[in-house]
């Protein structure tokens, strides 16, 4: 009896919030929590941007997670600590490995916004791929986040780099989990190349087989710096 | 009945009041620039100064949403807060901007937020943001960056929920992108009138979508759900790779069709600026893409159309209930959102 009791207090501001929402109610996305992804995959980098939106139905449950001291204000080390939460439930691999996601950038509206249901919380994670290979690769990303309330959106955002370019996307049915297949195409630098044979010529003429190594690595460095921009 | 008959008052003064014979001009800009420059001047300097804001105040360019202005607060002056002739100015002022039809849809996106006031007791509630209302009509705001001019850059905005009208002016070019517009109720009546601010798009679409045979449609249906907009308001500079159904690997007849739905945004516009933002998506309409997801049923479903310089997207809105009743678009151009390529160094 009263375990009943404290379950219905502890439901008391769920059914608040549900019974003062007007009788037709205005708000977007009642009882769910949309997590939209655009993933953008440049040379050297892939950016996962995130915006998520509580629905008013399950704003409070959400909030939870995020103002765990429940004094009404999201400080930032609890907005970071949300942020690392997310991050632990999405599982990103490049060509089959799990990569490692860095936060780079959050903003969390008040919580009184996302009590209304109408609050984006926004988030950026970024991955450091090292350098790619020529070729194919495949991106995939799984969102685990509070599947039994969320929906989700995951796009390819389209490159900004001629080096990428993205060439097939599929999803399972709810867009929590998303593969991008892209092909990596290195800028060609065919001037540095053929300075680099003529200098590593002229070092070896010049001074034996230790300048021509000196000169190889200095420009070897120089076109590696270039194909990553 | 008497809610009716001011509701039908509104839309008639809207649509008939602001002279549509400005679409039978010779001189778009220079009208659009006088109309806003009345407008200004039946304004007190307080106001003015409210109204206009410098061109190149980013902030205030990218404050438009599809939320309510409760909780985006918006720039300008509250349609709310002017007297009536200011108001029938402001309106003269967007109307002079857009097509007969654009303007139509501006206004009965307005009312369909008027309906929603009135259906969800939209007055002030206690306990929100400045206690103040959260739908209907004075709730639209009105503002401007730059100083309206045949030469100069400038811009004009006008929106609030469900609706963000933004239009870069650089000497006699213009853009409409990016702008949003969306509707709830989506479908309601006046004086026993259904109105639909968004019908034909909805129509149209579909149409499309059926005029597709069986390979065409593996294409262009996507195989997964869309919940929303993924270019929406707050997304501005972002692109995406598009999906679907490939212009070139339509009919002749199918293409038309795609570009008569793509004019249902592009058309909101002066029949001047429609004319060529239609005229360049004929040139791209090979690269231009269509994809579809959810049931081939009207309102129900999702679209979008993507090309080197036009992004729209169609989505209906879950509420747990109809979704027909609540959709949310938007319209972008990919190279030239805000006429930045016009003016930006």
């Amino acid at each position: 009896m009263v375990e009943t009791v404290n379950r219905i207090f502890h439901c008391l501001p769920l059914l608040a919030a549900i019974a003062s929402l007007p009788a037709r109610a205005p708000a977007h996305q009642l009882d769910e929590y949309l997590q939209a992804t655009l993933v953008a995959i440049e040379p050297g980098e892939i950016r996962l941007e995130i915006n998520l939106t509580p629905g008013v139905a399950i704003a409070d449950e959400v909030l939870g997670l995020i103002d765990r001291n429940r004094d009404g204000i999201i400080s930032s080390e609890e907005s970071a600590a949300y942020a690392e939460l997310l991050k632990r439930d999405l599982i990103v691999r490049l060509d089959g490995r799990n990569v490692e996601l860095k936060l780079a950038a959050l903003n969390f509206p008040e919580p009184e916004e996302i009590r209304t249901g109408w609050g984006i919380i926004q988030l950026e994670y970024s991955v450091k791929p090292g350098a790619l290979a020529a070729g194919p690769h495949k991106l995939t990303l799984e969102n685990r986040h509070l599947p039994a309330m969320s929906v989700y959106l995951i796009n390819a955002a389209r490159p900004s780099s001629t080096s990428v370019q993205i060439t097939g996307q599929t999803r399972d049915k709810n867009q929590s989990t998303g593969e991008i297949a892209f092909d990596f195409r290195p800028p060609r630098r065919p001037l540095i190349w053929l300075v680099a044979i003529v200098l590593f010529a002229g070092g070896i003429l010049l001074y034996g087989g230790g300048g021509g190594w000196v000169f190889g690595r200095v420009l070897s460095q120089l076109a590696s710096r270039s194909s990553a921009n | 009945m008497i809610k009716k008959i001011i509701l039908a008052s509104t839309l008639a003064l809207f649509c008939g009041g602001f002279g549509f014979d400005n679409f039978a001009r010779g001189n778009p800009t220079a009208e659009i620039v006088a109309a806003a420059k009345r407008f200004l001047a039946t304004l007190d300097d307080a106001q003015r100064a409210k109204v206009v804001y410098d061109f190149k105040d980013d902030a205030q360019r990218k404050r438009w949403s599809n939320l309510p202005t409760r909780f985006v607060k918006r720039g300008g002056l509250r349609m709310g807060d002017l007297t009536k002739p200011q108001r029938e100015a402001a309106m003269a002022a967007v109307a002079a901007a857009l097509s007969a039809q654009g303007y139509e849809k501006v206004t009965q996106i307005v009312e369909a937020d008027e309906v929603l006031k009135d259906d969800d007791h939209g007055g002030p509630r206690p306990g929100g943001p400045g206690g103040q209302a959260m739908f209907g009509r004075d709730e639209y705001y009105i503002s401007f960056l730059g100083q309206p001019s045949a030469t100069e850059p400038w811009m004009i905005q006008f929106g609030g929920h469900h609706l963000g009208i933004n239009i870069t002016f650089v000497g006699d070019r213009a853009t409409l992108a990016p702008s949003h517009t969306g509707a709830q109720p989506a479908i309601y009546e006046i004086e026993g009138k259904t109105v639909r601010p968004l019908g034909r798009e909805t129509d149209k679409a579909l149409a499309l979508l059926n005029s597709l045979d069986k390979a065409q449609r593996q294409q262009a249906i996507l195989g997964f759900e869309m919940h929303d907009l993924v270019l929406g308001p707050g997304r501005d500079g972002q692109t995406i790779e598009p999906e679907g159904i490939k212009g070139s690997a339509l009919t002749e007849k199918q293409r038309e069709m795609l570009l008569d739905l793509a004019s249902e945004w592009t058309g909101i516009m002066n029949d001047d600026v429609a004319r060529i933002k239609m005229d360049d998506m004929k040139k791209h309409i090979d690269e231009t893409w269509f994809a579809w997801s959810g049931p081939a049923e009207k309102g129900k479903a999702y679209f979008r159309i993507q090309g080197p310089t036009v992004f729209i997207e169609y989505a209906p809105q879950r509420l747990g209930g109809d979704v027909t009743k609540h959709i949310h678009t938007i319209y972008r151009d990919p190279e030239n959102d805000y006429g930045a390529k016009w003016w930006k160094q």
